[in-house]
This record gives C-alpha cells, structure tokens and sequence, in this order.
C-alpha cells in the first residue's frame, strides 16, 4: 500500500523533474515542476475529438491502458512492505499486465486507419518485444540468486556484499532505466520532442487522442516513470526501516528524473533502423547479470 | 450403464450416423450431425469424467486372430484429451452448421463431409482409447485420412488438393515411422498392447526408440522441422475443420508423445533438455513466422505451432523435473503442458470460427484487402479480439493461466538443476517471453489490419455479421476461456491429479507441498478479476467526468495531409517488415516480378509481389523433394505411354519369375 501511495505521489512530478532538468540544462528557466500535471488535470476537463474512422476499441483502450499500469504499480512492493499485490511469480503477472495495456494502445492507434499511427504501433509492439527478454532475464537471474520468485521476496533478500554483487546491482539499474526509456518511448530510443511524426513512436501513436483520454495516457506515462524508479529503489532498501526508505526512495526517484533530463539533454536519438540492435544488446547486459549471479552462486567454474 | 456399455453405443451410434446422415435430406443433414455428435460426445465424456474423479476404466476384447487382446483403457490421461476433444468438436459442428449453410446446393459433398466429420470425431475419441498397436494404427489411419477428407472439401480448387496430398503424404511418413517402432515393440517383446512399450523401455536403450516416437508423433504435433503440413492444409480446410484440426487433432500427436513418456523409464534428462530446446525453437520459429504472413488462416496455424512449442516447453520441464526427481516441477511442467493444451484448443478454435466468419462474409483470407470490419460485424471483431488476448497469454484469460504455470516451473526449475540445465532453463525463459512479445505484435496486427481502420479494398458484396449458430459456440468459448482464466486453480487441480496418476513413479507426491502453489494460482485468478474490475471502474469513471465535457467527430489527423485515403493506411506487411528484416534469415521474403525491358518505352502493367517461405519446407525438405524427383525423372522413359513397350514388360516380368522360380531364386 505504501509503495503504491508513494509512486502516485512522486508521478505528479516526475516528469516535472525531467521536464525542469532539461530546461536548465539548455539554459532555460523552464516551467514548475508539477507543470505536467497541471497539463493533465486541465485536459481532464477538456471536451475532446473522435475520429470518425474509430470504434469503440478507440473509447475504452485508454482506460485498460491507464488500469493496467495501475495495477503493475499495485505489484511494487516497498522495502520490507509487500506489493497490495503480491504473490509468487508476481513479476511475471507484472510483465503481462502491462503487455495488456500495451495491447490496447496499439490497437487503438490503428482503429485511427492512420498510416502514422499505424507505424507507431507497429515499433511500439517491435520495442517492446525485444525488450521483454531483458526484464525477464534480469528477473529470472535475480530469482536465482535469491531463491525466491516474488518482487518483494527477491528484493527483501537481495544483499550487497561482494563485488560482484555491486556489479550486479549496477547493471540492473542501466537495464531497469533503460526498459524504463524503451517503455515509456524517450530518449535514447525514442523523442517525444521531435516534431516529425515519421520519426516517433508513442506520440504518433496518441495523435488522435485527446482530453481525457489524453490526459489518462500521459498520467499513465508519469506512472510508469515513477514506478520503474519505484523499482530501481527497491533494489537498493534491503529491509531498512521507514524513516531510511522513504528518503531515499524519494531521493533515487529524483535522481532518476535527473539523469533521464540529462540523458534526454545530452544524447541525440539513434537511428531508427538501429533501435532494434540497441534494445537487443540490453539482453546480453541481462545475460551478464546471469552470468554474474552464476559466479556468485558458485555454480560457473 | 456401465461405461464400456456407452462406449459401445456410442460406436454403434456412428454407424447409424453415417447412414442417417446419406439418407436425410441435404438441410437436414447439418442438424442431424449435430445430434450425433452431441449425442457421442455425452456418452464418452460420462466414463471419462467417472475415469477423471475416480479409478482407471479398462476392458479387454479378446479372440480376434491376428491382432490379440485389444484393450481399451481409459485413464486420466486419455479422459482429459476425450474431453477436450469433445469440447472443441461440438462448438466445430455447431458452427459448421452456420458455415456450411452457404454451399448447400453441393449436396453430395455435404453428405460427405458430415460423414466424415463423425467418423473424424469418433476416431480421435477412440485414439484416445485403444491401446493395441495394430488397432490403434488403424485407428490414426481413420482419424487421418477423415480429416483428409474434411480437408479437401473445396476439391476443385487445385491448390486445395495440393495442400491435401501434402497433409496425406505426410501423414503417411508419420504413420510408417509410428509402424516402425511398433513393430520394434513387437518383435522384442510379442506383445501388441502398450503395456510391452514400458518393458521394452525397462529393458532397452529409451533414446531410439523414443525418438522413433517423437518423430512420429511430432508429425502430427507440428514440432520443427515436421510442421510444414500444418501451413499448407488449414488455410485450405473450410474454418470449422481448420478449427478442430488445431484445436484437437495437433494435440493428440502431443497425447501420443505424452503417452510414450509415461512409458519411458530412464534418461530423463538428456530426453527433457531436447524436448524442451526443439520446443522453444519451435515456438520461437512458429511466432516468427505468423507475424509476417498476410494470409490470416496461415497466420493462425503457424501459431499453432507456436502454441504446440509451449506446450513442449512444460512437456521438456516435466521430463526434467522426472529426471532430477523433483515432483514440484514434473507437475507444474506437465500439468501447465496439459492446461495449455485445453486452453490452446479453445482459443485457437474461437480465433479460427471467427476468422472463418471473416472469410465467409469477405471471400478473401489476404489480411491486406480487408479492415474496418468492425464496424461492419462488431460481434466477430469483438469474438476475435477476445481469441488474440487470450492466445497472447494475457490476463483474465485463460492463455494467462497456463503461460504463468508453466513460467513457474520453469523458475522451480532454475533453482534446482545445475548449471547446464539453469542455463538452458533460463534461456528458454527469456525465449517464452520474447514468443509472448511477438505474439502480441502478430495479433495487434491481425486484428488491427482485418477489424480496424477503414476498409482498403472494394469487396463484391457487403459484409454482414454472421449468423447466431455461428456465433454462440463462439460465445460459450469465451465463457469457458473466462472460467479458466477467473478460478485457474480448480482446472490446475484436475491436470495436476493426471500427473499423479500418469506417473507412478513420482512415488508418494506431497499433495501438501502443492498447496502453496494452489493458493497462489487462486491468487492470480483474482487479481486477474482485480484487473477487469479496475478497468470497467476507470472506464465508467471516465464516461462520468466526460459527459458534460464537448465532443466532435472529425476524420483522422493526416499530419497535414488533406486527401489520405484508404489504401494509405498502414497494412501487415509494413506492420511486420521490421520484424521480418530484423529475422530474414529465418523468414526468407521472395519477390516475384518482371523487370522493366529497356526496349519498353511504354511499360505495360505489371505486378509485383512479395511473399515469405518457410525456411524448412524451402530450405530442407524442399532440397530433399527436388533431388529425389530428380532421380525419378531419370525412370521417366519407362512410362512411355506405347502399348508395345508395356507388353514387353509384362513379357519381361513374366519371365522373370519363370527363370526365377526355375532356379531356386525366389
């Protein structure tokens, strides 16, 4: 409960965060950092326009997509407290559910008949695809290492100690903020910024959209921010008590925000026809983190 | 009654059939198909739910020369496939009824197929059941050549037929392969029942003739590299064949093979790694294919051989599991292999029935011609949308349940093997996941291309939505699918028991330690509930705040372009072509086109075409193929057609026997 109150919490202004980073890192004073949500709650009241090539998959795939992330965030355990959610083999029921969410949005982009919309769809399905092996190998290792196959439990037994363990720990996180990147379609392999719409992914997709179910999408992309930081914390808490986690949950989260800021400052975005190879090698990072865990183990001679 | 009472009905019952079938009138002949297949599925699905809550069912035919004692054993195992297999034929032949409705002027065809699909029904139902090696050959053969018989239904087209003499010839290499190991059983052992497979694995090698056995089966199943029938014949078959053939008739090669591995009694290990290798291969090579194939029948079938590639993943688990003698994960394995096996049947029918809804009203199976269909039948695009999530492994649906139960074991198995089998567990764990991801992306764009968007071709008469006899088995599907998916554990339950009982020498299995797993799979089911829950909350929450709020309808944004049309919108192919470059060197693209002559100063029209092989069937067995009619051709001038040289020949051969018998050779 407490990890789900806090990544609603930190959703609010994360993307300010990024948004504020990037402003000053270009030297610009830029907007508040709850700007975003301001943004949202106005195109909540907004009236909206529906294309008439759409059906009904066009009115309720916003919903299911805005559920299913609320339900994956349900599964985030914080610390020593569970997940509202949790379960063994609980990360897998995560994966999928946000697949499910995944599922609609792409569907929904082509109820639109748009040809854009349609090649927005098609590399979100794409990236997303080739991301999954990374999450489950980095999960699957994990699970190895700790004997235990729920978030919380994994979390909850994942110590640091040995080098390998921190190496570990470091390339989790690179994989984690990088799903997170691929996920949420920014920077390295994706610019919400670029006005070009041959060259994006999820904006594209959302063209159609707008008022409150564009407001439900966007906030759905807060979300998963706050939440895949939500994760990266996790690996760090162990079993510390309240008044240790909270701070640096909020601290990681806003380190997070930062460095996604800068990254977006800083690189440009790869070539699209590139994207896939670069996705693909987050699995070998993955395979390294499993091969790690194996040395640890001592099972890799 | 007693069961083996019903079961002799039941067998009497599709003799009538057959007759009452040629001698009703050609509108009542869908009807009373129905009846008898209703009426054969209830009195064999009685003993084999008695065999499912209770003791095994056994009978023994004795006295008839040749073949011996014929036995016919019901157990769990068999009483799962029977029901599944009755399950999936009653909604194929109510909505065959619908479907077949357009070509009543064909009357003697008709007669045909329904005769057929009983016989067909009928002998799936006694593979299950016949455990003599003779008969149950016998029996295959029958289940084979009905289904062949199915398939052909639209017999004039020539590339019906072609697809039917592939699916027939290599059924056939199946069978001779089948054949040979058991007349290995037989002649070391004398024995024609099944019950001599187990002593000749106790005594033998189980590597050989296992793999005799795989080969055989995996035929049947789709497994790598023996799936290129699969392809070719349900895109030909009419949709509710295609249906039941992916629904069941795959499943009984796996029925076959898990039979045979009750049967095996060592080298667990090595047999499970392979299996389980080939399987993810197999699922991998299957979804691969599917997503960058634009004919949807097509599509679909190589998911069936996705699907089958799951199905052998929690297969390769269990054997794993057997070896290591860690019973959690022979359960998981195998029972997760059995669950998606049900689960496989039901939503790959419900997808094929309403794609041959599509096909029914459109005339067309090329994804490319079709879209904005749902508009047009919102009931079929909401039935197919209902298949694509469940078969995407999406939760609340059943494809969910099995997925996760098998993604268990495989974490079971992680913790509990060495390294070489962690390494192949895990990597097969990231391969589920990357078939989970593709799948998705098959069936955003199949469903996104024929249902979605506006319609790209002019098609010659309106499409319309089906009618309900077509469309109800499809809902009672969904209700079943949704079942599956809400309350997993009590399925898991019974799939669980048959590997309790199927293998005895899991030893005394502590039922307490699956308790734990009960409990968290019950869990799953509710938080799959949580969720549909959660999305009809925000949904209607946001039907509330936005009723006061201004809609307007207005076309699609076209970036600033002011005339797009139809044709503009973004079709399979480009759907899929990342994909598919990303892989060319599984997926093989060929291009079929004339070059433009420098002499043509006014080029005429031309077409350009671009389709995808199977690598397999191009690659190996197309290399194969090729070399030996090469061969044959060699022999072409001995069917010269001239009379005079075909009396030499008779000559010849009858000297031949004549010198032949004269010196003792012959």
């Amino acid at each position: 409960m407490i990890s789900f109150i806090l990544i609603i919490l930190v959703s609010f202004f994360f993307t300010g965060i990024v948004i504020r980073t990037k402003s000053i890192a270009s030297g610009r004073k830029g907007p508040g950092i709850f700007q975003p949500i301001k943004d949202i709650i106005r195109l909540f009241k907004k009236g909206a326009v529906y294309s008439e090539t759409t059906s009904f998959i066009f009115q309720i795939a916003p919903s299911i997509y805005f559920a299913s992330v609320i339900m994956a965030i349900m599964v985030i355990p914080f610390g020593q407290y569970k997940g509202i959610i949790s379960f063994e083999g609980d990360f897998v029921f995560f994966a999928y559910v946000l697949a499910i969410g995944k599922f609609f949005s792409i569907i929904s982009a082509l109820d639109t008949g748009s040809s854009f919309e349609g090649m927005g769809a098609s590399r979100e399905a794409l990236y997303s695809m080739l991301a999954e092996p990374a999450f489950f190998l980095l999960m699957g290792s994990l699970s190895l290492l700790t004997g235990y196959t729920s978030f919380h439990e994994i979390f909850m037994t994942f110590h640091f100690g040995t080098y390998v363990s921190y190496a570990i720990g470091v390339m989790a996180t690179f994989v984690l903020v990088m799903i997170c990147m691929i996920e949420n379609s920014r920077m390295p392999i994706d610019d919400p910024k670029t006005h070009l719409e041959l060259t994006m992914i999820h904006e594209v997709m959302i063209l159609d959209n707008s008022g409150f179910d564009l407001g439900l999408i966007l906030h759905a992309t807060n979300l998963k921010f706050a939440m895949y930081g939500a994760l990266i914390a996790n690996l760090y808490f162990g079993d510390l008590p309240l008044y240790y986690s909270i701070p640096i949950f909020l601290v990681i989260q806003t380190l997070f925000a930062v460095s996604v800021g800068l990254l977006e400052s800083f690189t440009a975005r790869y070539r699209m026809s590139h994207n896939a190879q670069f996705i693909f090698t987050l699995s070998s990072v993955s395979l390294l983190i499993f091969f790690g865990v194996l040395m640890i183990l001592g099972k890799l001679v | 009654m007693a069961d083996s009472q019903l079961l002799f009905i039941s067998l009497c019952i599709t003799i009538i059939g057959w007759f009452a079938i040629y001698f009703v009138p050609v509108q009542l002949k869908g009807k009373i198909t129905i009846g008898f297949v209703v009426l054969n599925a209830i009195l064999t699905s009685i003993p084999a739910i008695h065999v499912l809550n209770s003791e095994k069912f056994e009978i023994l035919f004795s006295g008839i020369a040749l073949i011996g004692e014929v036995p016919i054993r019901i157990d769990s195992l068999s009483a799962w496939f029977i029901l599944i297999i009755n399950i999936t034929s009653i909604t194929g032949v109510f909505y065959g009824f619908g479907y077949m409705k357009s070509y009543k002027d064909q009357k003697s065809n008709l007669t045909l197929h329904w005769i057929q699909y009983l016989l067909f029904h009928s002998s799936m139902l006694w593979v299950c059941m016949v455990q003599n090696s003779i008969v149950f050959l016998i029996v295959w053969e029958l289940m084979s050549l009905s289904s062949l018989f199915l398939v052909i239904f639209d017999h004039e087209n020539s590339k019906t037929i072609k697809a039917g003499i592939n699916y027939l010839v290599q059924m056939h290499i199946g069978v001779a392969i089948l054949t040979m190991a058991f007349v290995w059983v037989y002649i070391s052992t004398g024995s024609l029942d099944f019950l001599a497979i187990a002593q000749f694995f106790q005594t033998h090698s189980n590597i050989w003739l296992f793999l005799l056995f795989f080969i055989g089966f995996g035929i049947k199943a789709g497994f790598i590299p023996f799936h290129s029938w699969l392809p070719h014949a349900h895109p030909a078959a009419p949709s509710h064949i295609s249906g039941v053939m992916s629904g069941v008739i795959v499943k009984l090669g796996i029925y076959g093979i898990l039979r045979m591995i009750t049967f095996i009694s060592s080298d667990f290990l090595l047999l499970g790694e392979a299996i389980l290798g080939l399987s993810v291969l197999t699922g991998l090579y299957g979804i691969i294919n599917s997503a960058v194939h634009r004919d949807f029948k097509r599509m679909l079938a190589y998911c069936t051989i996705e699907n089958i590639g799951i199905v052998g993943v929690g297969i390769g688990l269990g054997m794993i599991g057997l070896g290591n003698g860690n019973n959690i994960m022979v359960i998981l394995g195998f029972g997760g292999a059995l669950l998606h096996i049900l689960n496989h049947s039901l939503f790959k029918s419900l997808l094929f029935f309403s794609a041959g809804s599509v096909y029914q009203q459109t005339h067309t199976r090329d994804m490319e011609k079709l879209g904005g269909l749902i508009k047009k039948m919102p009931q079929t695009a909401f039935l197919f949308l209902i298949g694509a999530l469940a078969i995407g492994g999406l939760p609340p649906f059943n494809g969910f349940v099995s997925e996760f139960i098998i993604y268990k074991g495989m974490l079971e198995g992680i913790s509990s093997s060495n390294m070489y089998q962690v390494i192949l567990i895990v990597i097969s764990f990231a391969g589920l996941s990357i078939i989970g991801g593709i799948s998705i992306l098959v069936f955003t764009k199949s469903f996104g291309t024929i249902f979605l968007g506006s319609q790209r071709t002019h098609l010659h008469s309106e499409p319309v939505e089906v009618s309900l006899s077509m469309r109800l088995p499809q809902y009672i599907i969904i209700g079943l699918m949704i079942c599956i998916g809400l309350f997993p554990s009590f399925f898991f339950s019974y799939t669980s028991q048959i590997i309790i009982t199927s293998f005895p020498g899991l030893g005394v299995i502590q039922t307490d330690s699956l308790i734990p797993f009960m409990d968290n799979l019950s869990l799953v089911g509710l938080f799959a509930a949580i969720f549909l829950v959660l999305a009809v909350i925000v949904y209607f929450v946001r039907s509330l705040l936005t009723k006061k709020n201004l809609t307007q309808v207005s076309p699609t944004w076209g970036c600033g372009y002011v005339a797009p049309r139809a044709s503009m919108q973004y079709t399979s192919k480009s759907y899929s072509k990342t994909l598919g470059k990303l892989l060319g060197f599984i997926v093989i693209e060929k291009k079929k086109y004339t070059e433009l002559e420098k002499s043509e100063i006014f080029p005429e029209e031309r077409k350009h075409s671009a389709f995808y092989v199977d690598f397999f069937e191009n690659r190996i067995i197309g290399r194969i193929t090729n070399a030996l009619q090469y061969f044959m051709n060699l022999f072409q001038f001995v069917q010269n057609g001239s009379t005079q040289m075909y009396i030499i020949y008779g000559l010849f051969f009858i000297l031949l026997v004549f010198l032949g018998t004269l010196f003792n050779i012959i």
